[in-house]
């Protein structure tokens, strides 16, 4: 009677009586089995090492080598498991243990009874398949251990890439901490200088961790690098963020995430904070201003530009933005307790000196913690509103050199392309393409965006620059601009840029704007440069090397001069 | 279990009651629990009154629950928080996406 669980298991006899041997193959092949046959315990071993054998029946007293011995040798080596069955006429209990003891599984008294043989053949093989399982599901596991290794590899590699942008440091006023962890559970900083001389800083906490947060975070970089590089808004930035978010995340995956802005033309501080903790910005021993989560975080639903709820603070010199994702209020201590909110607003009460506030931040949470194993990981940001500023040199910005040349382009903007779109990034990509201007690409972008802005809101717009002097009124005035700009019907903005060569390694660039509205009575106004309307116009001439003012107030002539002595 | 939910007679609406910690250990049996519920309009509801905790991977799974809800026209609401959870669902301005009571 031949029985699946048989078809093709290979049992090896072991006897040195021939009788024996020949017993017991008959009954196994009437069982469905397939035999070999050894006569002695060195015949069995070498026979398991050349062949594919499940199952042993093994004599215990035999020439050259006995089972005992057989046994040992053969389980040392084995690598899966194969079970001994020990073939015994002996019933006393010391040999019987003495058979387990050498490798033995079971054993069988002679003579056998054909029933028997059956089950204990059957049931050795189940158990060798149930140890198959386990060793094919280490293997396994094994494998994808290696797997999670190289992807925490590739992980760290893409994060580096992603902040490969640096500006940390006193000069710039930058300080973050990212807890040696925290990138593999999602958190990021991104930052970029913008055009104002300050910079923008992304801080970000992504749902899930390791690769799957790394998918998030690599577009978010692109678009905000090089979005923030082309002088796009920030709203801008976050809504073209979000829309590549919401396509590529998992429903149930999200990107808490807070944008700060350091206007350094205006001393105004512009934060958006998108399910993040408060942010606080602390002055003279105090906090003075908490910037709560009014949006919802990125990559869950759809959002225009206009729809960012955008905070604004004027700021004075030595002013501290801090911001944190939620591992610092969260974190363990041994007990149980989480460090929270309470503890956190004392460290502000309780500072001294705020340039050491940062320190005091990280290293309380740190004491707090005991050492505990965070579950989440600790990344903290400050931003201090520094009266000068420095960063690194701009050399890795330039692109490959480009000859000079001499040239000149003129755009001509109706109110409807006013209203539609922010033009200044594709003219100022223009400017890049046509102009290797090595060391002053920020400044011209500054320049001109001033230029740009003060044609639009005092010209078109027809609104008064004295309105922005309160914090209040700063953001009335934006409210004001959106308002006027949708609902004005003319006026528009021509912009004319030259560009002469100066020598071999030096130009001039001139930058002219003449805007629709009524201009002012600029000969009356002190020509200080000082003095002139607004704090925009007062940055233009500090950057350029001479400005004019034209015709009935209407249009502006700026002259910038560049150079490459290195 | 630290889910349950029942569906009215008149399948409007389904009410999830969350028990204790709600995070990502419930991550299974919270889409489990709704999974195979399809209602004829009306409403989800969340019962948050006797959760203690909520982080952000549950926050996840809510959105995850508004997306099965809109497939059938339904909406979500959450309701019964404590100030604690409340606090953290106004952070990440949930309720500008879900309905609270």
């Amino acid at each position: 009677m031949s029985r699946s669980s048989a078809d093709n298991k290979v049992v090896l006899v072991v006897d040195d009586d021939s009788t024996n041997r020949m017993v017991l193959c008959a009954l196994l092949k009437e069982s469905g089995y397939l035999s070999l046959i050894a006569e002695n315990g060195e015949e069995a071993v070498n026979i398991v090492d050349e062949n594919h054998v499940d199952i042993i029946l093994l004599d215990v007293m035999m020439p050259i080598m006995d089972g005992y011995q057989a046994a040992k040798i053969i389980k040392s080596r084995q690598i899966n498991f194969i079970p001994i069955i020990f073939l015994t006429a002996m019933t006393d209990e010391t040999a019987l243990a003495k058979c387990i003891d050498s490798g033995g599984d079971d054993f069988l008294t002679k003579p056998f009874n054909h029933t028997l043989l059956n089950a204990k053949i059957d049931s050795m093989l189940r158990i060798a398949g149930l140890y198959k399982n386990i060793a094919d599901q280490n293997i396994e596991i094994m494998e994808k251990n290696i797997l999670v290794e190289q992807e925490m590899v590739v992980t760290k590699k893409l994060f580096e890439k992603i902040i490969h942008n640096d500006l940390r440091g006193d000069k710039t006023g930058l300080h973050y901490s990212m807890s040696p962890m925290s990138m593999f559970n999602g958190d990021l900083i991104l930052a970029e200088k913008n055009q104002t001389s300050g910079f923008d800083v992304l801080i970000a906490d992504f749902t899930g961790h390791g690769l799957s947060a790394a998918i998030g975070a690599l577009p978010v970089s692109d678009v905000f690098h090089s979005m923030t590089q082309k002088c796009f808004s920030f709203t801008d930035m976050l809504a073209e963020a979000n829309s590549k978010l919401i396509e590529l995340l998992p429903t149930h995956m999200f990107m808490a995430s807070g944008l700060i802005s350091l206007d350094r033309s205006n001393n105004v501080l512009s934060v958006i904070n998108a399910g993040l903790p408060a942010m606080y910005l602390y002055r003279d021993g105090q906090i003075v201003h908490t910037f709560k989560s009014k949006n919802i975080p990125l990559g869950i639903s759809k959002l225009s530009s206009s729809q960012f709820e955008v905070e604004m603070q004027t700021l004075e010199y030595g002013d501290r933005l801090f911001a944190a994702t939620d591992g610092i209020m969260e974190a363990n201590n041994p007990h149980g307790e989480m460090f929270g909110l309470d503890r956190l607003l004392s460290i502000f009460e309780d500072n001294q000196h705020s340039e050491t506030l940062f320190n005091d931040i990280l290293s309380s949470c740190s004491e707090f913690c005991e050492g505990a194993e965070q579950t989440d990981d600790i990344t903290l940001l400050e931003v201090c509103h520094l009266e000068n500023i420095e960063y690194m040199s701009d050399k890795e910005l330039v692109n490959e050199q480009r000859l000079a040349s001499d040239w000149a382009i003129q755009f001509s903007l109706d109110i409807k392309s006013l209203r539609q779109f922010d033009v200044l990034p594709y003219i100022m990509q223009a400017v890049n393409q046509l102009q290797p201007l090595e060391s002053g690409r920020t400044s011209v972008h500054t320049v001109l965006t001033e230029m740009f802005a003060n044609a639009l809101d005092h010209g078109v717009l027809k609104l008064d620059s004295s309105m922005k002097d309160t914090p209040q009124g700063y953001m009335d005035f934006y409210q004001e601009k959106q308002k006027r700009l949708e609902s004005m019907d003319e006026g528009h903005i021509q912009i004319s840029l030259r560009h002469e060569l100066d020598g071999e390694s030096g130009g001039r660039l001139s930058l002219h704007l003449m805007d629709s509205g009524d201009g002012y009575d600029y000969k009356n106004v002190d020509v200080d440069k000082n003095q002139y309307s607004g704090r925009g116009l007062k940055l233009v001439s500090s950057l350029c090397t001479q400005i004019k003012v034209l015709g009935k107030g209407n249009s502006v002539m700026a002259y910038y001069d560049w150079s490459n002595k290195d | 279990m630290s889910i349950s939910i029942n569906v009215s007679d008149d399948n409007k609406t389904a009410t999830m009651k969350i028990n204790g910690r709600f995070d990502f250990s419930l991550h299974n049996d919270f889409r489990k629990a709704y999974k195979d519920v399809s209602l004829s309009g009306g409403e989800y509801a969340v019962d948050l009154s006797a959760t203690d905790y909520l982080d952000s991977s549950a926050l996840g799974m809510l959105l995850l629950l508004k997306e099965h809800a809109e497939s059938q026209g339904c909406s979500v609401k959450l309701t019964g928080f404590s100030d604690e959870i409340k606090e953290i669902l106004t952070i990440a301005s949930f309720d500008k996406i879900f309905a609270l009571a």
